[in-house]
């Protein structure tokens, strides 16, 4: 006789957490103190306590990439003692500027308006108070500052949290264990499938928080649709060095500087100082760039050489370096935040709020709000149906002002889509009218250009060909060549700051990606891949890990991916796909 | 004032190991006097002039050396025991310390007696730094690292006390065997890395490809020049697609980021470009020195102590001839 | 025939990550680097779980002396491995700390636990550590708990007739073979043969259970440190390339011929 068809599998947890970032790091937090409480029981294990499991992707759980800088409010209320020195790497604000870059090498791609204004301020000279291509905007709009804040390292932090969490004995986090798909049946999440042999795992509630570019989020995406009029359109490549600060450099910890203008219009960048003279100085390369020149390793490059970051860095020392994407769709993106037997929080829940360039925060705020939601289902005995988790743990979170502050960002960055004079016109007029007013959003996306189109008026049509035509021979990818050729200097290779991007992958960790693992990044179907002319993904992938092959299908060394996942939306036909995999951990310092 | 005692033991046959005769360097180095121990086979006719031995002292084995060792450091009062770091004595030293009450310390490169405190030179976190010690415990048991001292010269023995020793094991020596894949892998023990990149098997100035002379000329100096024999990822995975090229390269030969990282006192790249995934792998290589007809090769940025510019297949042929 | 095995083991910051000292002599930023399981260790656990799984009957636990906190990240991914019963002592487990205590601390560790037979007894541990590099620990703790078969650099293990038949790295690239008549034996492994098992996520939760009340109770031990450190610091990375353009191949082979006979 077989078993009935029909017999419940048994349960292995009672609540799965998929990904290990900030916004777990607040729904265990939250959660664990409750169980520490007691009186709350498994419905797993009768008879037990809840059993809760986090698996986290990459080797280690400070995984994390952002050198960032938050103003933690919903941090601190979980730690209202909390003191940054505990944390390495963590330290309060302590001087905020926001910094417009001239451009000294004139090979950015700026538009008239922008060198009518460089022009203004490199002859009023007073008004750059003497620092050389920049000028320090006299006032930070308020929704911009962070000067309450901290400054962290992610990994460092998530570390720090995931510590308490298993020292408190309530949950448990495994690290190096990809989840390959949510478990469906009959409609309803019912757990998660793993990689490899690891095989399905049941629980009645499957937290995901796997981050922007997450497998199992993409999943449910596929599976559930998004809410009418909601849209992923909107990405940033964030990419970083963390630097030794060269001796005699005496910028206090917590310093902090936003800037716009430089390595071009649309890239913006930071600079966040450290406690011990570190800094992690990074840019973010947006989805709406007109380039299809997309390396943020050769701008980054740029960037820390740019005279305003130079006289600080220059004898500097790279201790490492790491990159991720930013789901900068916010609010408009947002999925069903939760459904039978699943809740969904953190970036991929559309948490970040890009007009505060804020994500971190907002993150753990999303991860507390279900926390609080699960405990008081939990007390009260009642299922994680979609009715019950809507009531206990979105309605937590329409209330609070990561909703409200998430509704001014919808609209902040619409104008980016029509122009950069727009955008930045847009993002000012939404801001400071706290979202009442703003641009409509541009009917269609604002893809990359054509590479031909991009450089018309700059270099000849047969230049760009004939660079196109070497570089696919020589098998290089084409930034540095078509970089070059538009004027962007040489990069001063110095052994210690500046150095190639081969050199860059090995500093300060290197990416383990384990011998028996399959492939992550698949181009599906190679003859849109032979049909692709910029190849945008090669150009952009933060490890050289997707790099040209020896036919016209890019080819993917898994050893060198960090696991940004850019070429998931830099891909202009849809042709990537990025699964679930280990590996990825370059740094715990990120 | 120290009572330094130089420990060695002998090989099969009675026959010193050089590592011995670096100690007795190492020791000569030190102000002060000396004695010397020795044990295994035929001990009692070797420098030391306190001894064990006997067939139960002759093969390496922890119980009966532990209990030979702590014989001779017990007669001779040592407070300073120097022993060469080969495998028998790291093997059985650090439990006669243990059984002592004393200290230990392997892989000293160097050992100094400045005013009154002896120091040790080691390295740490797997050739990465570079400490200086003293320790106050006595017996202190230095493990000198083979190849730190050039060998001293050592007279036999004007006068040699044979101690008894009484030692018993449940363990029997049955003897030595070789790897399979014998004289073409990382030998451990070898101090010199010669590592063979993919410019072997790529077309000479002749317009031709040369891969059977490649592997003469690359076997020929492995073999004469006891080194260890490795190979950069490009080549390897050449060979494992099948192409006709070195077949004797597989990926146990590979050095670097995804392959070994190998120790040996020196490093011989030929034909290998240098870039800085393979370099890692030359984390605990010392010395290192390459063959490469790119002037702009990554060796030439800081990674190698010289480089030649020059064609491998010529440099090679004279280098055999040489060696 | 059936053995008690017990492996120790130490972590080491991974050894992909850039390490630098500090004064003290302490590792920078020791607490942030990400921690392996000492690399010599594990291959040590893997050949114990291989051994165990052979001879019915075996049991299997780790001494483990490191840091708590440290030490319960590591085993989140260690767990998944294979099963095995966890026996933390919470305490430096660095390159700077001292060889001789760290034994005591293990020894004492083993001679505490109230149900080992000792004439069962296999103690494993990696011959070297990636910290320490010292290979020295093994052989102290085998001494303070009176064991004097001991093994070092140990490739291979295989039972014969209830004895041990085992392949210890020597000189020349050579292994010694060596016949013990049976436990209680020290073998401090060098890389063995067998690979890092995968993941299994199901072993991890279940070796959990045990493991973490065991981590949350684990003892703060702080051994002693004998050692009085003068100096310890990084050698000279970037090396100054001499360029040799306009020698003959017979001069450069003249050079080399030298320089490799030196």
């Amino acid at each position: 006789m077989s078993e009935p068809a029909f017999e419940p599998k048994p349960l292995d947890a009672d609540i799965l957490c998929v990904g290990f970032g900030p916004a777990t790091g607040g729904f265990l937090t939250t959660l664990s103190r409750a169980l520490t409480e007691g009186g709350l029981a498994s419905q797993a294990f009768p008879g037990m306590p809840p059993q809760v499991i986090c698996y986290e992707r990459a080797d280690d759980i400070a995984f994390g990439v952002s050198g960032v800088v938050t103003r933690a409010r919903a941090i601190r209320a979980s730690f209202p003692e909390f003191e940054p020195a505990e944390v390495p790497m963590a330290t309060s604000v302590c001087t905020e500027k926001l910094v417009y870059l001239m451009d000294p090498d004139g090979a950015s791609q700026r538009p008239a308006w922008m060198q009518a204004a460089d022009w203004m301020l490199q002859a009023f000279s007073k008004l750059t108070k003497g620092q050389k291509n920049a000028f320090e905007v006299p006032f930070i709009p308020s929704f911009l500052h962070k000067n309450d804040g901290f400054v962290m390292a992610l990994g460092q932090f998530n570390q720090w949290v995931g510590q308490q969490v298993m020292m408190s004995g309530q949950a448990q986090i495994w690290p190096g264990t990809p989840v390959a798909e949510p478990l469906i049946e009959d409609g309803k999440v019912a757990g998660v499938v793993l990689t490899g042999e690891g095989g399905e795992i049941r629980a009645p509630l499957t937290v995901v928080a796997d981050g922007p570019v997450g497998a199992v989020s993409r999943r449910l995406d596929d599976i559930f649709g998004l809410p009418e009029g909601h849209k992923r359109d909107e990405w940033a490549l964030g990419m970083k060095f963390v630097v030794d600060l060269p001796e005699g450099v005496e910028l206090a910890p917590g310093t902090v500087f936003h800037t716009i203008g430089y390595p071009e219009p649309e890239i913006f960048g930071f600079f966040y100082v450290h406690p011990d003279r570190v800094a992690s100085v990074g840019i973010f390369i947006p989805s709406w760039m007109e380039s299809p020149v997309r390396s943020g390793y050769r701008y980054l490059q740029h960037y820390i050489q740019h005279p305003y970051l130079w006289q600080y860095l220059k004898g500097g020392k790279l201790r490492s370096w790491g990159a991720k994407s930013l789901l900068e769709s916010g609010k408009r993106g947002e999925p069903y935040l939760a459904g039978d037997g699943y809740a969904r929080i953190g970036e991929n829940s559309g948490s970040t709020n890009v007009l505060t360039g804020s994500g971190v925060d907002e993150a753990w705020l999303t991860g507390v709000q279900l926390a609080e939601g699960v405990i008081e289902l939990m007390r009260e005995g009642r299922p994680f149906t979609r009715e019950n988790l809507e009531a206990a743990y979105v309605t937590r979170r329409r209330a609070s002002w990561l909703e409200k502050e998430g509704a001014v960002a919808e609209n902040a960055r619409n104008g980016f889509q029509r122009s950069l004079f727009l955008g930045f016109l847009g993002m000012a007029l939404d801001g400071l009218t706290g979202g009442r007013l703003h641009l409509p959003r541009a009917r269609r996306e604002k893809p990359p250009r054509k590479l031909i189109d991009h450089y018309f008026g700059r270099l000849p049509h047969s230049y760009v060909e004939q660079i196109v035509d070497h570089c696919l021979r020589d098998g290089r990818p084409l930034h540095d060549a078509l970089m070059d050729a538009v004027g962007w200097p040489e990069i001063p290779y110095d052994g210690q700051l500046l150095i190639s991007h081969q050199d860059a992958l090995l500093v300060g960790g290197k990416v383990q990606a384990p011998g028996d693992a399959a492939d992550h990044v698949i181009f599906r179907d190679h003859a849109l891949c032979q049909a692709c002319e910029t190849r945008i993904c090669i150009e952009i992938c933060s490890g050289e890990a997707i790099h040209p092959g020896d036919g016209a299908v890019p080819a993917f060394d898994r050893e060198k991916c960090v696991h940004c996942g850019a070429c998931l939306w830099n891909c202009p036909t849809a042709n990537v796909m990025f699964a679930a995999g280990p590996g990825g951990l370059h740094s715990a310092e990120n | 004032m120290e009572k330094i005692l130089v420990l060695v033991h002998t090989d099969e046959g009675g026959v010193l190991p050089r590592a011995a005769l670096e100690t007795v360097a190492a020791a000569r180095s030190l102000t002060g006097d000396f004695t010397i121990g020795v044990f295994g086979e035929k001990a009692g006719a070797s420098i030391g002039s306190l001894a064990v031995e006997g067939e139960a002292f002759s093969a390496p084995r922890y119980a009966t050396d532990a209990a030979a060792c702590e014989a001779i450091v017990r007669k001779a009062g040592a407070t300073l025991v120097l022993a060469p770091n080969t495998f028998r004595m790291a093997r059985c030293l650090p439990g006669v310390a243990a059984r002592l009450n004393g200290a230990v310390d392997t892989h000293a490169v160097a050992v100094s007696h400045d005013t009154e405190a002896v120091t040790v030179t080691r390295w740490f976190y797997r050739q990465r730094m570079e400490g200086t010690l003293a320790r106050e415990a006595r017996p202190w048991f230095i493990l000198i690292e083979p190849g730190a001292y050039e060998a001293a010269e050592a007279s036999l023995a004007a006068a040699v006390e044979v101690l008894p020793v009484e030692a018993t094991t449940r363990t029997t020596h049955v003897g030595y065997v070789s790897p399979e894949s014998g004289e073409q892998t990382i030998r451990p023990d070898a101090r010199l890395l010669f590592v063979a990149g993919a410019g072997w098997t790529k077309k000479q100035a002749d317009g031709a490809v040369h891969t059977d002379e490649a592997g003469e000329l690359i076997l020929g100096f492995v073999r004469t020049a006891q080194s260890s024999l490795g190979s950069s990822k490009s080549l390897v995975d050449l060979s494992g697609e099948g192409q006709t090229v070195l077949p004797f390269l597989t990926h146990l030969h590979q050095v670097g980021q995804t392959g070994s990282t190998p120790r040996h006192r020196k490093g011989l790249a030929t034909c290998c470009h240098g870039e800085e995934p393979h370099v890692v792998g030359w984390r605990f290589i010392n010395e290192r020195r390459a063959v490469n007809l790119d002037p702009n090769c990554g060796w030439a940025r800081g990674k190698a102590d010289v480089l030649y510019v020059a064609d491998a297949f010529e440099v090679m042929r004279e280098l055999n001839r040489l060696i | 025939m059936s053995f008690e095995i017990i492996v120790c083991g130490g972590l080491a910051p991974d050894p992909l990550q850039t390490l630098e000292p500090v004064p003290g002599p302490a590792l920078k930023n020791e607490m942030m680097l990400p921690a392996v399981f000492d690399p010599w260790a594990a291959h040590a656990l893997y050949e114990a779980a291989h051994l165990a799984a052979q001879m019915p009957g075996s049991r299997l636990r780790v001494v483990c002396l490191a840091p708590k906190a440290k030490l319960q990240q590591v085993m989140m991914k260690m767990a998944q491995k294979l099963p095995f019963e966890l026996i933390p002592l919470d305490g430096p487990s660095n390159g700077f700390s001292d060889a001789g205590p760290t034994s005591e601390a293990l020894a004492g560790a083993i001679q505490a636990l109230p149900d080992v037979d000792i004439s069962r007894l296999l103690v494993f541990g990696g011959w070297e550590s990636a910290t320490r590099g010292a290979g020295v620990v093994m052989q102290m703790v085998g001494e303070r708990l009176g064991i004097t078969e001991q093994f070092l650099a140990v490739d291979e293990v295989k039972v014969d007739a209830g004895a041990l038949v085992i392949k210890e790295r020597v000189e020349g690239g050579q292994h010694m073979v060596s016949r013990c008549a049976g436990p209680p034996a020290v073998l401090a492994w060098a890389t063995g043969s067998l690979p890092e098992p995968p993941n299994h996520p199901q072993t991890g939760m279940a070796n959990m259970r045990t493991m973490m009340p065991a981590l949350q109770k684990a003892a703060a031990v702080a051994p002693a440190n004998g050692v009085a450190y003068h100096e310890v610091a990084l050698p000279k990375v970037q090396r100054e390339t001499r360029i040799v353009k306009d020698l003959s191949a017979a001069e450069i082979a003249r050079e080399l011929a030298t320089w490799v006979k030196e």
